[in-house]
């Protein structure tokens, strides 16, 4: 996430999401005000009974006759105590359900803002976003978020609250003593801040190697069967324990630091209880204050240590909070892709032909494809061969509109893409690429996934056209078999005549296989590549191949070099053309003129 | 917990100042309102001002020693907890190393990264959560109650009465949230696993228009997970307002039974000012500990996960065997059957072959013929069910495991490179190689032409998860990285998919050059790779189908003829 978005648009943007809560919000906040009034008012309420027995027991001492404790005053200073604790109890009760209930419903919709949102940001965006990255915005952030809002938000609340509100009781008491009690604000300022920006800076030290340790581990562990071969395994250990070492010795410093700040404000507050008792006893001498106060008032300044030393976390957390906020909010706010044109190509008239014209296209500001030109005809096998990198996928891309064309036009039954609705074109479509995509779930509910509408003997046809059925009904549950989430329960090859099923099953007017094979042995691909032009008879199809012998058959074969087209023509034609593809073709044979290639 | 005392236990000495230190927090924060108490009882009651300046300059000196007490208590904490996390990463790093595939793939690389950063992580912040709160407590908890019980016996009882209460309220809350805590976790892995899924498969989703399908699928999993939350968190902040009322009522019994001993003369109002400050304190303090229990579910998932790893016994193990002689150069599978740990069919059976010094073996098959699985044998990745794999006429079981290992130069099927200059990778072969072995090795393995096209050519960053090389560079590199090493043995197990058929055809060229009386194994899909080996084995569903030179298997096998009818022209099979 490179690009930031201000906190303006932050704040918007929550406060948009808190919108429909806002009542409950309201609720929370009132109630969170309120048992911080209650909670602040307490101290004082208790010194009045402290100071009524103070004084009842002075009258009893001084042995005033009929002299003893005025409980019908004490049992009433105690009702109020007691209805007090009780309204604080239930105040914080309501609003901890109001807030929780408002907080996690919030975070729902956020969540389910960014999934949404995911599905609608151009493939380019993922080009130069580590997923990652996307990943932990959609936990570790909002996770962040809730947890701040959840707990931080109330801290904070109530923080400033009894913060104000403790310095107002205290002045009500003695404005000579909360002067000097004063005294601990600018102190405390002064050594968070001094304390702060360090920790701070150890944290996100720590941050760092925390990556960086992830990123060691990552590589060694993938490395598994290369260190093992290469009896790597000492110099893997003392690879990792240089980063361990140092991981260690960063969350010390950043610990260490940050616990430094609680026993310094403490300290300074503990001073000044010290000198408030001092000087608070001498006045209760002089007779200006009562004793009762005075236990209030060294209750009162314990109140404000309470949020002064949890600054320091809570400013940690408060940042962390709007860190994950904005990364949130950029994401939300990234730009869409649009959903494409109004033209409608009816379902009965859509053929499946396909037209390049002059399209040019580079990923970056050069261009890949300078001129790229060809006439696809309704039901043609169209096969693209080169090197890698010569823009094979890239072709692809373009068809189903991953990617804009620079230049010229791609047109689909005669009509330019950019003009279709994205979703009608996509659903003219069948994709099967090299990287198996499949979810955690059942067998059958991976392959109905072409056509979630599917009949069950219908989504069985379609896995006995891919050759697979046979395969499934060796597993121990047959369809119902679950792939798990690395999908590695089922081999390359399985996967991919599962994701084929998948593509047969929705019928398109255009099927694309791109290296949809590879992993398949060349015996059954070719099984499959008979079944397949049953099942696309009267349909396109793109086949991209690294093996030229599977594709001999193919209606046009484009052969692609540094992203233009360089040959067309049928096998046939290109071998008498002794070209580019017949060096290709009979380079498969060792040790014959693969010298004079270039 | 057991994990988290086994690692304590190396740091006993820091562990007693850690305990020693929390008693320096415990008499300042208890020793201010003794003091205050006196204060009023004393100073005030007998205007002794002089005694009022010398109990202040005592709580300032207490400060010094309770303020010590809690930075030395911070630096203990932070020592141990991060100390045992650099423990326990080790460890679990250690033990991996250790680990073959079949663990391995058992528990997962994915999973075992998270055990082995986050899990430590969490496991560390509950230390410093145990080590602060946890050893607080009590203390503060014991030292109050002392100080409560030594200032009124009967006001004490009161609060005694309260003691039970919060107790069996934490344990229900820990015992409760457990589960929650649990299914939590559970449902954002699941929510994490379904985001991941959507973004691997943005083209493919796209493709299928069923964008609502996973929006469908995304929200079931989320609103789970809002229910957990909501539960969890409801729970945790209902306990601190009830739990405080319970408190609360306590002390207004305290008012109540206070105000008949004063009225007795019981009791000097100084010392229930006193009194009220422990209470205050104690209060605290249990809340505290409240944290520790909810911290302890998520921890204690930490633990286990991390349990798990290091109690997994290594299902390969190096037990050489002594005076077992080496024999002259062969690689020999005698009636080899496998079947994978955890499956059910023999991936393998009864495979026989031998192959000499200076030969090349090529193997061949379906998808699933287990074709890649017999190689991994010979490196011991996994044993084998029964017979025999015997290197240099050794069984390889009973060959020192590393020294096996260091005669084998293997090229796998997807090629890992680690971060470092493109010669560091290739050195990783060997690490004393000079610089004209490593130029040589990429020459060899036609990499040397993209290497120079570097900026930095061979001292070129090979970034983190090789995003800087194609695949086909990667397979070039990993293949200089076994030349360099220049084994006895090289294994290709599919390792030139990546390339096109004009690398890959000069590319063995060059390798045929290279070779003298090296054994060569190699696993390939396409003909045309394995058409000069010495000998091809055709594997079918886990069985020999064949075996013999390209002709031969042309002419009787009926599975090879098929395949390479697949690949080849007309003419180049007449041609053959």
């Amino acid at each position: 996430m490179n690009r930031k978005v201000s906190w303006k648009v932050c704040i918007k943007g929550v406060l948009a999401f808190a919108k429909p809560y806002r009542t409950k919000f309201f609720v929370a906040f009132f109630m969170v005000i309120l048992s911080t009034a209650i909670y602040t008012m307490n101290p004082t309420v208790e010194g009045m009974v402290t100071t009524q027995l103070a004084d009842d027991a002075a009258k009893i001492m001084e042995g005033i006759p009929g002299a003893h404790v005025d409980f019908q005053r004490v049992f009433l200073i105690l009702t109020l105590l007691i209805t007090c604790f009780i309204v604080r109890a239930l105040a914080l009760l309501i609003s901890a359900f109001f807030l929780t209930n408002a907080i996690q419903h919030m975070m729902h919709d956020i969540r389910g803002a960014l999934q949404k949102k995911i599905q609608k940001l151009p493939v380019r965006f993922f080009d130069d976003h580590a997923f990652g990255d996307v990943l932990s915005c959609v936990t570790n952030d909002v996770d962040t978020l809730s947890n701040a809002l959840q707990q931080t938000l109330t801290k904070v609340i109530t923080g400033v609250l009894t913060f104000i509100l403790v310095i107002i009781m205290m002045f009500r008491i003695n404005w000579i003593m909360t002067l000097l009690a004063l005294v601990i604000i600018p102190l405390t300022a002064l050594i968070t801040k001094l304390f702060v920006g360090r920790s701070q800076k150890l944290f996100d030290r720590q941050q760092t190697t925390v990556g960086e340790l992830n990123g060691t581990i990552t590589e060694l562990y993938g490395g598994f069967n290369e260190i093992i071969v290469y009896n790597k395994q000492e110099d893997t250990i003392q690879k990792f324990e240089d980063v361990n070492r140092r991981m260690r010795d960063s969350a010390f410093q950043a610990q260490f630091v940050s616990s430094l700040i609680s026993p310094c404000v403490s300290f300074i507050t503990y001073v000044t209880i010290g000198a408030s008792a001092v000087v608070g006893c001498i006045l209760v001498i002089q007779g200006t204050i009562k004793i009762g106060d005075l236990q209030a008032f060294i209750r009162y300044i314990w109140q404000i240590n309470d949020p002064l030393s949890q600054v320091s976390q809570l400013s940690a957390q408060v940042q962390s909070a709007f860190a994950a906020l904005g990364r949130i909010f950029t994401m939300l706010n990234e730009e869409e892709e649009d959903q494409g044109g109004e033209k409608h190509v009816a379902k009965d008239r859509m053929k499946g032909t396909v037209t390049f014209d002059h399209v040019q296209f580079g990923y970056g500001k050069d261009l890949l494809m300078k001129d790229v030109n060809m006439d696809v005809k309704s039901g043609q096998m169209v096969a693209i061969v080169g090197p890698t990198g010569a823009g094979k996928s890239t072709l692809m891309n373009l068809l189903l509109r991953f990617y804009d064309v620079k230049g010229g036009s791609i047109k689909v039954d005669g009509v330019d893409i950019r003009d279709m609705p994205r979703e009608e074109l996509r659903s003219m479509f069948s994709l099967v690429l090299q990287d198996t995509w499949l979810f955690k779930g059942s067998i059958y509910e991976n392959i109905r996934y072409g056509r979630l509408d599917a009949r069950k003997d219908e989504v069985i046809g379609a896995a006995k056209m891919a050759n697979v059925h046979h395969f499934i009904r060796t597993l121990s549950h047959g369809y119902d078999s679950l792939i798990n989430e690395e999908a590695n329960n089922i081999s390359q090859g399985e996967k991919q005549l599962l994701t084929i099923a998948r593509a047969i099953l929705k019928d398109p007017q255009i099927l694309i296989l791109d290296e949809a094979t590879s992993s398949v042995d060349t015996r059954l691909e070719k099984m499959l590549q008979e079944a397949m032009q049953r099942v696309m008879e009267g349909r396109t199809s793109f086949v991209i191949a690294h093996r030229l012998s599977t594709i001999r058959d193919a209606d046009l074969i484009l052969v692609l070099k540094d992203g233009d087209i360089v040959e067309q023509g049928t096998h046939e034609e290109l071998l008498e053309k002794k070209g580019m593809y017949e060096k290709l073709y009979h380079s498969q044979f060792a040790g014959q003129n693969f010298d004079e290639m270039d | 917990m057991r994990l988290i005392f086994k690692y304590l236990k190396r740091y006993k000495l820091l562990f007693c100042l850690n305990v020693l230190s929390v008693f320096g927090f415990a008499l300042v924060e208890l020793g201010i309102p003794t003091i205050v108490s006196d204060m009023i009882d004393k100073g005030v009651v007998n205007q002794d001002k002089t005694y009022l300046i010398r109990m202040g300059g005592l709580i300032v000196l207490i400060s010094v020693i309770g303020v010590a007490g809690t930075i030395l208590l911070g630096y203990c904490c932070a020592r141990i907890s991060t100390n045992v996390a650099h423990d326990i990463r080790q460890d679990v790093f250690r033990k991996v190393q250790t680990l073959s595939h079949s663990e391995m793939n058992e528990i997962g690389v994915a999973s075992l990264i998270t055990r082995t950063n986050n899990d430590a992580f969490q496991i560390m912040m509950f230390m410093n959560v145990i080590l602060r709160t946890a050893v607080l407590t009590p203390v503060m908890i014991s030292v109050s109650f002392i100080l409560i019980m030594m200032t009124s016996l009967k006001l004490s009882m009161i609060i005694l009465a309260t003691v039970p209460l919060i107790i069996i309220g934490v344990v229900i809350v820990g015992k409760i949230s457990s589960p929650i805590s649990e299914r939590q976790q559970g449902s954002l892995d699941s929510i994490n696993r379904i985001f991941r899924e959507n973004l691997t498969g943005i083209r493919v989703i796209r493709s299928f228009n069923n964008d609502s399908y996973e929006s469908e699928r995304f929200d079931n999993e989320n609103v789970n997970f809002m229910v957990q939350s909501k539960r969890l968190f409801k729970l945790m902040s209902s306990t601190e307002p009830i739990f405080f009322l319970l408190m609360n009522v306590a002390v207004i019994g305290i008012y109540l039974v206070a105000s008949f001993m004063i009225d007795d003369g019981a009791l000097p109002v100084g010392k229930l000012v006193a009194f009220m400050d422990y209470m205050f304190h104690a209060m605290f303090s249990v809340l505290l500990f409240c944290l520790v229990f909810m911290m302890y579910p998520r921890a204690n998932v930490s633990a286990k996960r991390i349990m798990r790893v290091l109690n997994t016994e290594p299902g390969i193990q190096n037990h050489p065997k002594e005076g077992a002689e080496e024999k002259e150069k062969s690689v020999v599978f005698d009636n080899v059957t496998f079947v994978y740990p955890d499956g059910e069919e023999a991936v393998l059976q009864n495979v026989s072959f031998e192959a000499h010094a200076g030969q090349t073996v090529a193997f061949i098959g379906s998808t699933g013929s287990g074709k890649s699985t017999l190689i991994k044998l010979i490196p011991r990745f996994y044993d084998v069910t029964s017979g025999k794999v015997l290197v240099n006429g050794v069984d390889v079981r009973e060959m020192d495991m590393y020294a096996l290992r260091d005669k084998i130069g293997y090229v796998s099927q997807k090629a890992n490179l680690f971060s470092g200059t493109i010669a560091d990778n290739i050195r990783f072969g060997k690490k004393e190689a000079t610089d004209d072995e490593v130029i040589h090795a990429a020459k060899v393995a036609q990499a040397y032409d993209f290497i120079m096209e570097k900026p930095n050519g061979f001292e070129e960053k090979i970034a983190e998860g090789a995003g800087n090389v194609s695949g086909g560079q990667k397979q070039r590199l990993s293949i200089a990285r076994a030349l360099v090493r220049k084994p006895e043995i090289y294994i290709y197990d599919d390792s030139f998919s990546a390339l096109d058929f004009r690398t890959d055809a000069r590319l063995r060229g060059e390798l045929k050059k290279e070779m003298t009386d090296e054994i060569v194994l190699i696993v390939a899909q396409r003909v045309s790779t394995i058409m000069d080996a010495d000998q091809i084995i055709v594997l079918n569903e886990g069985k020999i189908a064949g075996k013999g030179t390209h002709r031969e298997l042309l002419e009787n096998c009926k599975i090879y003829y098929e395949i390479a009818a697949s690949q080849l022209s007309e003419e180049e099979l007449a041609y053959e």
